[in-house]
């Protein structure tokens, strides 16, 4: 991996003097043609508690238990999709390979890094769905997006691994996922704030060289006259650039939110909220949402639990405590998801033709489908939303088919027909039907 | 002499009767008949003609036997004894010797703005009241924790800790640490990292196993780890890859470092962690620039300057292009960025404090100052904190951090209108010695009214030599005055010198600066030894290739040549290359330099531009022979007649600066006259002759002097008064030419209080 310096790190953050106001947040002032489509991923970890999370038959007529309570207004928006495996084989202990061969569908390749079993692994061999589709929309037009994609986080700690990573550009590339609010904020608006103060800062030096102009010798004032044409001209240039305003503002996160554990529940909100805002205004149509890690130990305080998660979820079925605490962790996911339901719903479409979440999809998924077996079979994935045109409200029972065939499935309604992903093996009888 | 003569035609008219009745025409008349045709009526030039205007520093019998050999220059003949003599004494006065120009246009002190190199000490320093100092920078490698690491627990087995002069493992040293796994460990190297110079680096580790480095971590936002600079944490496969990264530091001065190696569950285990310095190779990264003291993150924009303006032979801070504010504008940012997001450890507070905000505002109003290089009145402080929202300091503060380095009070260090007290003094104080803002105990001595006096400005000045970046700035200067700019990047012909690769340009560089390091800061800094000195510093690469004893270890020895062979920075094997063709040696370019930058003559540009083609020689002539037969002609020896004898004095030198007896098989000829300021010969009979007359002259020593009074000030000398380098030069001479000495003399005459500019 060659970063060319910290120059190149601020720029792919988005912190640069690129970000700058001259050079240029320019908006469209119409919206492109519809129709959008759009989808974000989440992930959180440690597997979920199965009999609290599937309905009890497939079909549609189902109820939701406990952990997807919190999504009952949404009930119809809402596809199940169990039997679903990630297949993936290869170095690495489950953890691992459930994180790093989710979004890749593809193996680790052998490296140095050693979990609590199996053999040691590196990073992916493969290029990330999220970025395939993300790749894909820019490549045309008509989809093409000021930023592409969003790779966010909530609590992820500042260590590159197998375990912290699921979005890759390609092999051996992991992508960092943002996991601060005022970050994402000026990745995404940074030029538009900065113009603002840039204003005002040129004011005060004008007024200075002014009067350095009339204390200076006449022999020295050309160079001060020189400074104070550029002052004019920096000032012009803010002016012409001067955009359409952004259909949805953003104000910018609280700057004194705190990056730690406690203040998970305000971190996820503002990831949320600008990610709605993203949406919003057609900053991106891929992203994806990735809470603490796999083998995360978050630790729910706000809703009574001190304990670790991960450490939680080894624990057996029968310890009835863990068990209870193990949902309340999930429910309260859900409870993350059905709040990103809620913003979409709340916002119209730019052409006035429904809500946004009327053509985005949530797809929420966990890198196991048991924490304490470190099952990676029935993986619990939750599709939420219009984004995809599939049916929802309704709960499937697929029998252990491997994952590729679901990213085929988005992939052709998102009108990227790919006939393989990932481990070619893995996509044999083609995309899922889901529509 | 009537040097204030006015020349208009019914004068002319006057002076040419005056001539008449005496028989011999004056000098005024002579000039206008037969010079100023060519030269104007003044000396100014004539487009087309002699675009340049008639100046130099030939004394005055140097100027007559000058015009008689040589002027006019289609008809030497015509001006000849006498009326060479004549013309002479009155152009001498009338506008071509220093004083008459003095005389006619003092220079002045001359508004500038922060140079590129100033402007990053700066932020550096202004950022450092706030971060801490740097441990003492000792040198000689990284602390190493060596572990045995088992699955997930990196640290299982503490193992040893030591000191490392390199960041090497290979078999000689995995084998030096008792009890190691060598397929499953890791090491943690810690301390910093000195950047010798300012620009681009490159750091790399070669590893097949897990390597990350963390240099100048700046944390997005505190309480976050840092951001390593490479993170090949993680393997692929066993087979070696190198993971690379480039950094931009700013010259002079410690970084903290941090580089960490995991192996696990792997075949083998090495790393080899190298940096590529500017203009340098990939090396191992040498002991010197290691230490396991302590360093503070230093602020560092990434932000491009354009270059400064260098027209006057030396980079001053005059140029005020859209390009150079558009970078103020985006390294303010930048910085701004840097301050609000590390708010709290600049502050010394903490979230939730209950006197953070004072903390805060307290912060703001010392970096103002700082930045300005004054304090606020009341006014001006209640204005700088008008706006200060106690609900979110950290945008107040990014704001003001952006308004602070946008303004002309920063911007301009010596701003018109300013104050001629202590403050003025030690900016100026800071700004020659250390390209930057005064330190803690110089901002005291200001503010405490110590800085008043000659003595009390002196005894600063020297006290602020000790500090490494008085070095760093003096390392610039010789860069410049060794005209060693591009020099890493020569190349010379691999068929005659098939080893002169990047590797040896590296080691010639590194031995130069110890060169430069032993005479300025070791020893006496005495002017002449670096010219005379015998010494060199050499590499087993350099033993290697120039033929001298071999020497021990891998660094480099200090030995001594015959003195015949060997005189200071002029012979040093670095120059003499540098100063060569790709094939051959280049006695114009040696000439040129030593006439230019070592003696302090002055040369017009060459009336023709003459491309020096080897293959348009009969082979069999020698170098010498070749340049005596390009530059024959009278229009060219009005120069070369100076430049041939000094570089052919260094024939001996090849064009990789190997010594030689012989060019093109026969005997090399370093002998030759030179003829001096006062119109004498000098007999040179080759490099040592040449050093030894260099430092006789009292012009020679001027030069530097008024070179490294520029450097250093970045105004010209005679601003601060017409006697400047007169009583300089005196002190310098009576100091037995020490050049710390001289340094800090040229620091404080720059600061002395300085009558104000006249207001209009």
């Amino acid at each position: 991996m060659i970063h060319s310096s910290r120059r190149q790190l601020l720029r792919t953050l988005g912190l640069s003097a690129a970000a700058l106001p001259f050079t240029g947040i320019l908006r469209a002032a119409d919206p492109p043609p519809a129709p959008r489509r759009r989808i974000v991923f989440v992930f959180s970890p440690n597997g979920t508690v199965p009999d609290e999370f599937w309905p009890d038959s497939p079909g549609p007529d189902f109820t939701f238990k406990r952990i997807l309570s919190p999504l009952t207004e949404f009930r119809d928006r809402t596809l199940l999709l169990r039997g679903i495996s990630n297949k993936v084989r290869g170095d690495g202990d489950g953890h691992m390979r459930g994180m790093g061969c989710m979004l890749t569908g593809i193996e680790l390749l052998p490296g140095n890094i050693q979990g609590g079993s199996d053999t040691p692994a590196g990073w992916a061999s493969g290029i990330s769905f999220d970025q395939e589709l993300k790749n894909h929309l820019q490549s045309n037009p008509a989809t093409r997006t000021r930023v592409g994609s969003l790779s966010l986080g909530v609590a992820v700690p500042n260590r590159a691994d197998p375990w912290t990573r699921w979005s890759y550009s390609g092999a051996n590339q992991p992508i960092t996922p943002l996991d601060d609010p005022s970050r994402v904020f000026q990745t995404l608006y940074g030029g538009i704030k900065d113009k603002k103060t840039l204003g005002s800062v040129l004011d005060g030096v004008a007024a200075e060289l002014r009067d350095f102009a009339a204390k200076a010798p006449p022999a020295d004032r050309e160079l001060l006259e020189r400074h104070l044409t550029h002052v004019r001209e920096l000032e012009r240039k803010l002016q012409q650039t001067d955009a359409a305003p952004m259909r949805h503002p953003v104000p910018p996160p609280d700057p004194r939110l705190e990056l730690v554990n406690d203040r998970i529940p305000e971190i996820s909100r503002a990831q949320i909220e600008l990610l709605v805002g993203a949406f919003a205004n057609d900053d991106t149509r891929v992203a994806t949402i990735q809470y603490t890690h796999s083998v995360g130990q978050a630790r729910m305080t706000w809703l009574g639990i001190p304990d670790a998660h991960h450490s939680l979820s080894h624990d057996p079925d029968h310890a009835k405590e863990s068990h209870e605490k193990l949902v309340k962790i999930n429910q309260w996911f859900a409870g993350e998801i059905a709040h990103l339901a809620k913003r979409l719903a709340s916002i119209p479409e730019a052409d006035g033709q429904g809500t946004l979440l009327d053509h985005t999809t949530i797809l929420w998924t966990n890198e196991l489908g048991k924490g304490n077996s470190h099952s990676q079979d029935n993986l619990p994935f939750l599709l939420l939303g219009g984004g995809l045109g599939f049916k929802t409200g309704r709960v499937l029972d697929l029998g252990g088919i491997p994952h590729n065939r679901l990213w085929l499935a988005i992939a052709h309604a998102l009108g990227h027909p790919l006939t393989t992903f990932g481990k070619p093996e893995l996509c044999h009888d083609g995309p899922l039907p889901l529509a | 002499m009537p040097v204030t003569i006015r020349m208009n035609p019914s004068v002319l008219i006057v002076v040419l009767l005056a001539g008449g009745l005496n028989a011999a025409p004056d000098g005024a008349a002579l000039f206008q008949t037969q010079c100023a045709a060519c030269h104007g009526s003044r000396g100014e030039g004539v487009a087309g003609k002699v675009d340049e205007p008639l100046q130099g520093k030939r004394s005055l019998a140097g100027l007559a036997k000058y015009i008689d050999r040589f002027m006019p220059e289609d008809h030497p003949e015509k001006c000849q004894g006498d009326d060479a003599n004549r013309v002479a004494e009155w152009i001498f006065g009338a506008f071509y010797s220093p004083a008459a120009r003095a005389n006619a246009q003092a220079p002045r002190l001359q508004l500038s703005h922060l140079t590129n190199e100033q402007y990053r000490q700066t932020v550096a320093d202004l950022f450092g009241l706030f971060t801490g100092r740097p441990g003492e920078f000792t040198g000689g490698g990284l602390e190493a924790r060596y572990f045995n690491a088992e699955k997930m627990e990196q640290r299982k087995e503490h193992l040893v800790d030591r000191i490392d002069s390199q960041i090497v493992l290979d078999p000689a040293v995995l084998a030096g640490v008792p009890k190691l796994k060598p397929g499953s460990f890791s090491v943690t190297w810690t301390g910093s990292l000195f950047a010798p110079e300012t620009g681009d680096y490159g750091f790399r580790g070669i590893t097949e196993n897990g390597v990350k480095l963390f240099l100048n971590p700046l944390p997005w936002r505190e309480g976050r780890e840092e951001v390593p600079v490479i993170d090949g944490w993680v393997s692929r496969g066993d087979q070696p890859r190198i993971e690379e990264a480039r950094l931009f530091l700013t010259g002079g001065r410690p970084y903290p470092v941090r580089v960490q190696f995991l192996a696990y569950g792997q075949k083998s285990a090495s790393l080899r962690f190298e940096w590529k310095p500017p203009g340098g190779v990939w090396e191992l990264v040498p002991a010197t620039y290691l230490s396991k003291s302590w360093a503070p993150a230093v602020a560092v924009p990434t932000t491009g300057f354009p270059p400064d303006d260098a027209s006057q032979g030396y980079e001053r801070g005059i140029a005020v292009s859209n390009e150079w504010f558009d970078a103020v504008v985006r390294a303010s940012v930048e910085l701004a960025d840097f301050a609000s997001q590390n708010l709290d450890s600049l502050a010394g507070t903490k979230p939730g404090a209950p006197d953070r905000d004072e903390k805060i505002r307290t912060c703001c109003v010392r970096f103002a100052e700082r930045a300005f290089r004054r304090p606020l009145a009341e006014p001006q402080r209640s204005a700088l904190l008008k706006d200060f929202d106690p609900e979110n300091p950290e945008t107040t503060v990014r704001e003001l951090v952006m308004r602070v380095l946008c303004s002309p009070r920063f911007l301009y260090p010596l701003p018109p209108g300013a104050p001629t007290d202590g403050f003025a003094t030690a900016a100026s104080l800071a700004l020659s010695l250390w390209d930057s803002v005064p330190d803690e105990p110089l901002w005291q001595a200001a503010a405490k009214d110590r800085l008043t006096t000659a003595e009390q400005i002196g005894e600063q000045a020297r006290r602020m030599l000790a500090n490494p970046r008085a070095r760093h700035k003096l390392n610039g200067f010789f860069r410049h005055w060794l005209a060693l700019g591009g020099a890493e990047r020569m190349a010379k012909d691999p068929k005659t010198f098939p080893s002169f690769d990047e590797h040896l340009i590296a080691d010639l560089a590194v031995s130069l600066g110890l060169f430069l390091d032993e005479v300025v800061w070791n020893g006496n800094a005495d002017y002449r030894d670096l010219l005379l000195a015998d010494f060199l510093h050499v590499s087993p690469r350099m033993a290697a290739f120039y033929g001298l004893p071999p020497v021990a270890g891998e660094g480099f020895t200090k030995v001594s040549l015959p003195t015949a062979q060997r005189a200071g920075v002029l012979t040093h094997p670095y120059l003499m290359a540098s100063l060569a063709y790709y094939k051959s040696s280049s006695p114009i370019h040696r000439g040129v330099f030593v006439t230019r930058n070592v003696l302090g003559r002055t040369l017009k540009p060459p009336p023709m531009a003459i491309e020096f083609m080897d293959d348009r020689f009969d082979p069999s002539l020698t170098m010498r022979e070749k340049v005596t037969q390009l530059t024959s002609k009278p229009a060219c020896m009005s120069c070369h007649e100076l430049i041939n004898p000094l570089g052919f004095s260094l024939e001996n030198f090849d064009a990789a600066g190997r010594w030689r007896d012989r060019d093109a098989g026969k005997p090399v000829d370093p002998t030759g006259s030179y003829p001096t300021t006062q119109g004498e010969s000098l007999a040179l009979r080759g490099p040592r002759d040449l050093a030894t007359q260099a430092i006789a002259s009292p012009e020679a020593s001027r030069s530097f002097l008024i070179q490294l009074f520029q450097h250093t000030v970045k105004q010209a000398p005679q601003a601060y008064g017409p006697d400047t380098v007169d009583q300089l030069h005196a002190s310098f001479t009576t100091d037995q030419y020490h050049i710390r000495n001289l340094l800090a003399r040229i620091a404080a005459t720059a600061a002395a209080p300085q009558p104000n500019p006249a207001t209009p």
